[in-house]
């Protein structure tokens, strides 16, 4: 086992690393309340827009960034970014989507034609895909025979548009603008994301998805997301993200808001594929994101799905907040750290109303010199009568330079609530191994299959096609580590 | 095995415990109903083959303030530790537990295992627990659960059922709950513990 496990030399296999070559245009990099206005003068955002992100702005420079995780995060520069970056339009063909951006999308298999499917296997339905590049949506596929049951899937830019109630209803009603230092500086500077409003009682006929793509260099991006889930509806959103190779860090700081409503359900999965940094730990995504749904109405229901093998640092918590009685919440997560990654994700259930229920299963991989962290709070309200919650957190190390931790917190006001917390941390152990390699499979697809094994529980709550995806991901991500 | 017990509000506990090549330490700490507590204690496991058996029980039927905070550092390899923590919490105590296991780069074969239960007996007492394990060596078993809850009603139940008043039978349950901490009392602190639960 220990001439298996050798130090990573071979450079890791990113094949999304590539760079799109597009007239782009940019605001001139830093920040400051000009670079608000005029990221909200191209957007043609109404004034109340502007006057929210500069509110944002203005709290966030009295904000100080968040030091509690277990991260050696880079010092980041605020004034070194561009916070804005688009693809030029094409002024002869203004409605047609670049052919470069098509081949972008193409080779990342992400269908921007509709009647297409995603790469891999044939799944049984379509996806409607939202994809972002840079700071500006570039599609949103199947918009009509979505608008058909009254399901509006578009940009965050076109709701503010053609839906604004909505949005001015629900934006920054689940992560206050001044939540953390990263939410404030998203609320600030956003630019696109997907926005969704789902119907009382639709149930989505397809997966809705968005795609999230880095070009320029020198750039953040900082998307916003908002999911509505009306009575009784149903939907699965999924999101994916892929980034160029470069020894610049780059910052992404998201923020995701969901609103469930009475009997509603929504999974959210997300297979996050940020380029990680070399094998020396030069360059990446620096992934500082705050996803946050609240369960709002009784027996809604809101299940998240990650997995996380990219980003050089990854500073993650979708949470949910279960205030509806009786609603209920899960949270299922592979984070898989290689080289230098470094990983600080986990879940908060916060249980406001009376017989809630939630489940965590996170499943940690750390191989190489990593550091992976989960993170997580369990907190009964005193409301939350009956409420009930169980967490179990697994680590697996390969390789005896990295590191697996498990930091969570209880907290009850509740006597009639039950909160039960496992974790667990190992290696895999060698019978295992040597059970796979007499049968004639090489060590480092006996490592693969154990760790696909582990992964499983997590891997099947995934849509089919991402799950082939998934699988594949771990497997390249796990190159390196051994043998 | 060297085995002490410390009853905080009577004798004094060490902050700082080092256990060297080979040593055994099995220690139980209690927390009687009444007391307020600030406990923070460290045990470095520093020689191979070191042994921890750590216990403790903390009673705060009242309006005790109770806070935590135990780390065991796994220094070198080799190493085994065990914890057990049990809470009753009522009135409108707080108590909180703040546990954390340390295994250091190159501790290799370590085992070490933390428990925390606590049993939340009204709607003003509060708990908080954080079970915390930072682990740098790959080849070690390492664990830790935590659970909050109350007083199962079935058992209540059954209880009643064979004629057990009320608060007998809860007694019996509580008696039961922190069993695995109490038997390593001698008998008249456990008497004692015992005579004190609400």
């Amino acid at each position: 086992m220990d001439e298996l496990i050798k130090d990573l030399s071979s450079a890791q296999e990113y094949k999304e690393g590539f760079v799109t070559e597009v007239d782009q245009e940019y605001v001139p990099k830093g920040l400051n309340e000009d670079i608000i206005r005029l990221i909200s003068a191209k957007k043609q955002e109404p004034e109340w827009l502007l006057d929210f992100r500069l509110d944002a702005f203005r709290k966030w420079q009295r904000m100080t960034p968040p030091q509690w995780g277990h991260l050696k995060l880079p010092r980041i520069d605020f004034q070194d970014i561009i916070y804005w970056a688009a693809p030029k339009r094409d002024e002869d063909r203004p409605d047609t989507i670049d052919p470069a951006l098509m081949e972008t999308f193409d080779k990342l298999g992400i269908p921007l034609r509709e009647r297409e499917v995603l790469a891999g296997v044939k799944p049984k339905g379509e996806v409607a895909v939202d994809a972002v590049f840079d700071s500006v949506s570039v599609t949103t596929t199947f918009r009509k025979t979505l608008a058909e049951q009254g399901i509006i899937f578009c940009s965050f830019s076109e709701a503010v548009r053609e839906h604004p109630d909505l949005v001015r209803r629900h934006l920054a009603s689940v992560v206050p603008v001044g939540d953390n230092f990263y939410a404030a500086l998203n609320s600030a500077v956003f630019s696109d994301g997907s926005f969704c409003y789902i119907p009382k009682g639709v149930k989505c006929p397809m997966d809705l998805s968005s795609y999230f793509r880095i070009n320029a260099s020198g750039t953040g991006q900082f998307e916003r997301t908002l999911i509505i889930a009306d009575e009784g509806s149903q939907v699965s959103y999924m999101e994916g993200c892929t980034a160029p190779m470069r020894d610049e860090n780059q910052l992404h700081a998201a923020v995701v808001e969901i609103i469930v409503e009475k009997d509603a359900d929504v999974k959210y999965s997300t297979v996050q594929n940020w380029y990680p940094g070399d094998a020396q730990g030069r360059g990446g995504i620096l992934n500082l994101v705050t996803k946050r749904g609240i369960c709002k109405g009784s027996g809604s229901h809101l299940s998240w799905t990650q997995v996380e093998t990219g980003s050089a640092i990854t500073w993650k918590y979708p949470s949910t907040i279960l205030k509806g009685d009786y609603s209920s919440s899960e949270f299922y997560s592979v984070a898989m750290t290689n080289n230098y990654q470094q990983a600080d994700t986990g879940t908060k259930m916060i249980h406001l109303g009376r017989g809630t229920r939630s489940r965590v299963v996170s499943k940690g991989i750390s191989a190489g010199h990593s550091e992976n962290s989960y993170r997580g709070l369990v907190q009964m309200g005193p409301a939350a009568e009956g409420a009930r919650n169980y967490s179990q957190c697994d680590s697996l190390l390969i390789g005896s330079s990295c590191g697996a931790h498990t930091f969570p917190v209880i907290r009850s006001q509740n006597p009639h609530a039950v909160v039960e917390h496992e974790a667990t941390t190992s290696k895999i152990s060698e019978d295992q191994l040597f059970y796979c390699t007499q049968r004639g499979i090489a060590p480092e697809d006996a490592v693969a299959l154990i760790v696909g094994g582990y992964a499983r529980e997590v891997l099947s709550r995934l849509p089919m096609e991402f799950a082939v995806e998934a699988q594949k991901l771990l497997s390249v991500s796990l190159e390196g580590a051994v043998g | 095995m060297d085995s002490r017990i410390y009853v905080i509000g009577r004798d004094c506990a060490p902050q700082f415990l080092r256990l060297d090549a080979g040593e055994e330490l099995s220690m139980t700490l209690v927390i009687p109903p009444g007391t307020d507590a600030g406990l923070s204690m460290e045990v470095d496991l520093a020689g191979p083959g070191a042994r921890l058996d750590l216990a403790g029980v903390y009673l705060c039927p009242g309006a005790e303030r109770v806070d935590l905070r135990v780390l065991v550092r796994h220094a070198t390899g080799g190493c085994s530790s065990r914890q057990l923590f049990k809470g009753i919490v009522g009135g409108t105590a707080r108590a909180a537990f703040d546990g954390l296991i340390y295994v250091a780069p190159d501790a290799q074969k370590t085992e070490a295992y933390q428990e925390n239960h606590t049993l939340l007996l009204s709607d003003t007492a509060r708990v908080e627990t954080r079970p915390q394990l930072e682990i740098y060596a790959d080849d070690v078993q390492c664990s830790h659960g935590a659970t909050t809850g109350y007083l199962n009603p079935d058992e209540l139940f059954y209880l009643r059922s064979r004629g057990i008043p009320e608060a007998e039978a809860r007694h019996l349950q509580m008696q039961a709950f922190l069993a695995p901490v109490l038997r390593r009392l001698p008998a008249e602190i456990a008497e004692e513990i015992h005579a004190s639960l609400p």
